[in-house]
């Protein structure tokens, strides 16, 4: 199917994308993915899970195909539905199924957005059965040993709403990220936000700082994205104390009072 | 207005309390002259100042036609909010002697010439400071700035400068230079080692003992503190740059013109210079490699040792009296004794818990262990006290050798004990930062084992004749045991006299804007309004599921007939209980508070439609654990639900585990998509026998984890400060929140609702 192959280039990464390895997490994925098992990567917003991800797919040398899901995410937008071509009825594939066509890995980002009815459409891929059926075709794909399915959240989050059901939870092998220890979030802020050694050690000093603070009401720390793009900022000419409210502060908090102690933060390190 | 009717306009305001007759005419008298809308307005400050304080709210009225010469009607409000802070924070007298004398002071303050008060902007500077260390300082205030290591104390007001942005930035400085010296690790506690011939004993901090053995302690204090100042500025001008510069541009010129000729006062200055003239000055009383170490932060607080005895010998004049220097506003003093008192507190702290977890430690041993190591196979039924005492008769082997990171082990009889990774944690961090554990402790855990096995044995015999009519027994967790206490807990169920007062039409008076705001958010929940696709009928068509039929169809696939989008309302099935704790703890504004939530939240949830129930929850004792009526799930929120709420008073301790265990039973029957339990609490759950510490945690921790076995979500709201310790333990990370600010706990509560379950 040409088509499908063309979409599919797409979704190759050849370029090795940087990730620095905090653990063994990138051995129990390889290990998962070698033994068929799926992943669930679990941790706080803007630590590396969608990059680690790109990293895998490019260490195992398969596309990645990444949903991000809402709550408005139905099961035919993830296995498929038919189309009107020029007065026929062509059935186009949705991404999860191919992904399980390709053999390649299918990353279903912040799951928990996804309404729970939807979810359950990947029960039977992420057990040992490892199909999914298209009742629309009337067909059971069967997966090949190269597919990997794996899903993201956030466990920060309150909305007792937004929880992950047992059954869901309890098919995948699951890794715990959290922010990088301080050497290495610099390195990595270093190399990705192109700051030097110096810029980058005194940010992740402040986001060490900022983290500390969720019992004074913030509800997540800075990120290691949100130094990253700071840095950015600072790169491409702004002020340090410009960019840091801008990129670093601001999306932190509404509240005036944590705002100004954040404030407060940046004027004395910079 | 008339006397007669102001007074009864009162007695209805203060219902049911009903103070004194003369008491109130007296202090009444005055508004007799003043036109009715004043008095309403003055009137309605009663309902706020009454339950908080009944003296205090006759002071307000007594001391009123002098206060009204100052302030405006309008200022009024806000005044009251300052003296009740007084009051919560330091008692009457203090709330009194505001009101009285400090009124002038405070129309300066108004008027923004009275300098920066500290209150002012302690939220602002109360999450920098603990960003900046990463731990939980407190800061307290105090009449010249210090630190106990626990908290930093600042003054009340600065007003150094007549710019209220340098007085702030004073205070960042005083904050940051005070934590410096923990950082630094200024209040050293081990003797280096060409000073372990001067003795200490265990209860003082040995830099005390130090300054002690000099001639003129003082001085001797005074030189270490500077050299200790020198190198907390060095730290600091390296971890915040940012700060020293501003620092540099706006404090230090102010203080630099302060300086006399006493000799330290030359090292003093070394922290109102930059570099250059630092080392220059430094130059006078240290060698060259010595200035370079402090000033490229290579020193130690050894150095300052070390070099506070040459300086000492230096600059000390045998025949003159020492006149201690004033020190600069940030450096603030070195408050030996204070160190001590939190150091204590500190150990007091870390040594429970430890007494506790080795006491779990010993019980979760098995026989046989047990056997192996006391070695006296007599027949073991149960330990017995007298033989743990005899296990435990042990002291902690390599000790000394604890820097080589090697695993800390009990001896026992000869029999070497490894301790679980947790307990072994803790014995290091105290053996890191006190130096020894003491042998006491090893002794109470073994007693504190002991005693749980009797009481063990004990509660077995007596359970049986407890019983009583009209309550419930639940099950208690002992975590020592790692098992149920059968039937420990007797929980009574009360009604609350239903009370009518105004309190609720004065709250929904109060939060008038805010109940408006409230329903109109909650009624848009109600509203969840969104299309559904694929529907048999609807408003519109769904073109997606058009296409798709005729796809379909032209597939050769029967097509659905589900090609409509219809508006649908999302139907929200929750259940939810409050369980409000009615502990002593929760007297004045905190009980108020609560109930103020109780009333808005029943009035947004009246408009959400979801399924709630309120209860209270106080007692004393396992035997009489009390949890009261205030809205069952079914019942519909009137006038008796109202009285009710009203009715919440504060009243004895805080035994969680039976009432979330009853509202774990409850909720079980309900069938809702959602079922949440919210706690609404001021502090740690404890009771007044041994329902404390860690055997209080343990067990609600356990009621919470049934809960979330029956699908039931457990969350707490607290404004206990020290929540952070034990809350994410018992309730897990993210299921919990804390608020600090209890004035903002009726805005806050319906927000965390919403925010939980949309």
């Amino acid at each position: 199917m040409r088509p499908v192959k063309t979409r599919l280039e797409e979704h190759l990464i050849t370029e090795e994308p940087y990730y620095l390895a905090s653990g063994r997490e990138i051995e129990i994925a390889i290990s998962a993915h070698k033994n068929c098992l799926p992943l669930l990567l679990k941790g706080p917003t803007g630590c590396g899970k969608t990059r680690f991800m790109q990293f895998l797919a490019w260490k195992l040398k398969r596309p990645l195909i990444t949903v991000s899901c809402h709550d408005d995410l139905s099961t035919s937008d993830l296995v498929g539905r038919f189309l009107i071509r020029s007065g026929e009825a062509v059935w186009t594939d949705g991404p999860l199924t191919l992904a399980v066509r390709a053999g390649a890995i299918c990353y279903l980002d912040e799951i928990v957005e996804a309404r729970k009815d939807t979810t359950v459409v990947i029960h039977p891929l992420a057990d040992d059965r490892r199909e999914l059926p298209m009742e629309k075709l009337g067909e059971l794909l069967l997966a090949p040993p190269e597919f990997m399915i794996s899903v993201s959240y956030n466990p920060g989050y309150q909305s007792v709403l937004k929880d992950l059901k047992p059954s869901t939870r309890q098919r995948f092998v699951a890794i715990s990220f959290d922010y990088p220890s301080p050497e290495m979030e610099a390195e990595i802020v270093c190399r990705e936000g192109g700051v030097d050694k110096k810029l980058a050690d005194s940010l992740v000093k402040l986001a060490g700082m900022t983290r500390s603070l969720k019992e004074s009401g913030l509800a997540e720390g800075a990120s290691t994205r949100l130094l990253i793009q700071t840095g950015q900022l600072v790169r491409d000419g702004i002020d340090i104390h410009t960019a840091c409210r801008a990129a670093l502060i601001e999306p932190l908090s509404d509240d005036p009072e944590l705002l100004a102690a954040l404030q407060e933060m940046v004027s004395s390190i910079f | 207005m008339k006397l007669a009717l102001l007074t009864e306009r009162f007695y209805d305001l203060v219902a049911p309390d009903i103070p004194n007759e003369w008491d109130l005419e007296e202090v009444l008298e005055f508004l007799i002259d003043e036109s009715d809308p004043t008095c309403e307005a003055i009137l309605g400050h009663i309902p706020i100042i009454w339950p908080v304080s009944h003296s205090l709210c006759l002071d307000f009225l007594r001391l009123l036609p002098k206060t009204l010469e100052h302030l405006s009607l309008e200022q009024i409000p806000r005044w009251i909010g300052i003296t009740l802070d007084h009051y919560e924070t330091d008692g009457l007298r203090t709330a009194q002697r505001f009101m009285q004398d400090d009124i002038e002071q405070y129309l300066s303050k108004l008027k923004g010439c009275g300098g920066l008060s500290f209150t002012s902007i302690e939220k602002r500077l109360l999450p920098y400071i603990r960003g900046i260390a990463r731990n939980d300082l407190q800061i307290g205030q105090a009449g010249t700035s210090y630190t106990d290591t626990t908290s930093i104390y600042v003054p009340e007001e600065l007003s150094f400068s007549t710019n209220n942005d340098n007085n702030f930035l004073l205070y960042k400085y005083i904050l940051t230079f005070q934590w410096g010296f923990i950082a630094c690790g200024s209040f050293i506690n081990k003797a280096p080692s060409e000073f372990s011939h001067i003795e200490c004993d265990k209860d003082t901090l040995w830099l005390r003992s130090f300054f002690a053995g000099f001639e003129e302690p003082l001085l001797a204090r005074d030189i270490y503190h500077s050299l200790e100042s020198i190198r907390v500025q060095s730290f600091l001008s390296r971890e915040l740059p940012g700060l020293i510069r501003a620092a540099g541009t706006y404090i230090f010129p102010r203080f630099a013109s302060s300086i006399t000729e006493h000799p330290l006062q030359a090292l003093q200055q070394t922290l109102l210079t930059t570099n250059a003239n630092q080392s220059r000055l430094l130059d006078h009383y240290l060698s060259k490699k010595e200035c370079t170490q402090y000033l490229l932060g290579q020193a130690s607080a050894y150095d300052s040792i070390k070099n506070s005895v040459k300086i000492f010998s230096r600059i000390h004049q045998t025949n003159s009296e020492y006149i201690p220097i004033s020190p600069l506003p940030f450096q603030g003093i070195l408050k030996l004794r204070a160190v001590e008192t939190a150091r204590k507190i500190r150990e007091q702290q870390m040594g429970e818990q430890f007494v506790d977890m080795m006491a779990a430690y010993l019980l979760t041993l098995s026989k046989k262990e047990l056997d192996i190591l006391h070695k006296q196979d007599s027949g073991n039924k149960g330990l017995a006290e007298s033989d743990i005492s005899m296990i435990m008769d042990s002291e902690f082997a390599q000790t000394a050798d604890r820097e080589k990171e090697t695993p800390i082990l009990v001896t026992i009889n000869n029999e070497q004990l490894k301790l679980p990774a947790e307990l072994e944690e803790l014995t290091k961090n105290f053996l890191d930062e006190f130096g020894h554990l003491p042998t006491h402790f090893c002794s109470s855990a073994a007693g504190k084992a002991g005693q749980a096995m009797i009481e063990q044995d004990v509660a077995g015999q007596t359970e049986k004749s407890s019983q009583q009519t009209g309550t419930l027994l639940y099950d208690e967790w002992d975590y020592r045991r790692q098992g149920y206490r059968k039937n420990w807990c007797s929980l009574h169920f009360k009604n609350l006299p239903p009370v009518y007062s105004p309190f609720i039409q004065n709250t929904l008076d109060k939060y008038h804007g805010l109940t408006i705001r409230l329903r109109h958010q909650f009624e848009m929940m109600r509203n969840q309004e969104r299309f559904v696709k694929r529907q048999r009928e609807g408003d519109d068509i769904d073109f997606d599921a058009l296409v798709e039929s005729i796809s379909d169809s032209h597939a050769g696939i029967s097509a659905s007939d589900r090609l409509f989008i219809r508006l649908q309302r999302d139907e929200r099935d929750i259940a939810v209980l409050f369980l409000v704790d009615m502990s002593n703890s929760t007297t004045g504004w905190v009980n108020n508070a609560l109930k103020e939530s109780l009333v808005l939240m029943a009035e947004a949830l009246e408009v959400l439609g979801d399924r709630y129930g309120i209860y209270g929850f106080s007692g004393m004792r396992r035997s009489r654990c009390e949890l009261f009526h205030v809205k069952h799930l079914s019942e519909s929120y009137g006038e008796q639900v109202k009285g009710r709420i009203c009715s919440i008073v504060p009243r004895e301790y805080t035994r969680m585990g039976a009432p979330i265990r009853h509202a774990t039973s409850i909720l079980k029957e309900i069938d809702a998509k959602v079922r949440l339990i919210i706690t609404l609490t001021d502090g740690k759950p404890e009771d007044y026998d041994d329902y404390k510490g860690k055997y209080a945690i343990e067990d609600t921790r356990h009621a919470l984890l049934e809960a979330k076995t029956a699908d039931i979500h457990p969350f707490c709201i607290t404004i206990d400060h020290q929540a952070k310790d034990y809350m994410q333990h018992m309730y897990g990370p993210a299921n919990y929140i804390f608020i600090d600010n209890i004035r903002k706990l009726p805005l806050r509560i319906p927000e965390i609702y919403r925010v939980l379950t949309s």
